[in-house]
């Protein structure tokens, strides 16, 4: 199990590079959607491997949660370009 | 027998995760990345929670929900995504 959290932490830094390195907002946008199923799929793992409840169900809450705010964090950004155009 | 299931199935869950988001840092359109990486991320953590479910069927309430929120959520995000990028490139 500590090798699967290994492996997830490398892929974790894919979509962190990429929203370290674009300035477009979407791409960043795309790159912070990836950041946050991955690591709420990491907390779940790592609430299995210790064997705590609590922690899974926060990572349960974040994946119900997280993407949530990113869609109306989209919605306010296309607002704003609209205005701005 | 389950043990291994359950490890296959998150082995699936990361290859998916790699695949989909390697295209994340060419130089490819964001509808192009959007495709890749919701498949991957949905599919893939919808696997690897399959297999953690798989190793601990006792807490199958949390698993079940997980999936249920990654299948709806991760679908509407990406749709809300195309719509709110496009739209903008549309406006130009």
């Amino acid at each position: 199990m500590n090798l699967i959290l290994i492996i997830m932490i490398l892929a974790l830094l894919i979509p962190i590079y990429e929203a370290c390195k674009d300035n477009d907002i979407w791409q960043k946008m795309l790159a912070f959607a990836s950041i946050a199923t991955k690591t709420s799929v990491m907390i779940l793992v790592i609430s299995v491997l210790r064997g705590d409840w609590m922690i899974g169900v926060v990572g349960v809450l974040i994946l119900s949660l997280g993407n949530a705010s990113l869609m109306l964090l989209a919605q306010i950004l296309k607002r704003i370009k609209i205005i701005d155009n | 027998m389950i043990s291994y299931l359950s490890y296959f199935c998150i082995g699936v869950g990361l290859i998916f995760w790699f695949w989909g988001t390697f295209p994340l840092v060419g130089d490819r359109s964001v509808l192009y990345k959007l495709h890749s990486l919701s498949v991957a991320d949905t599919l893939g953590s919808m696997s690897i929670v399959f297999g953690l479910l798989l190793q601990i069927p006792s807490e199958w309430p949390l698993f079940i929900l997980a999936i249920i929120s990654l299948a709806i959520w991760n679908t509407v995000l990406g749709y809300v995504l195309a719509y709110c990028s496009s739209s903008e490139d549309n406006q130009q």
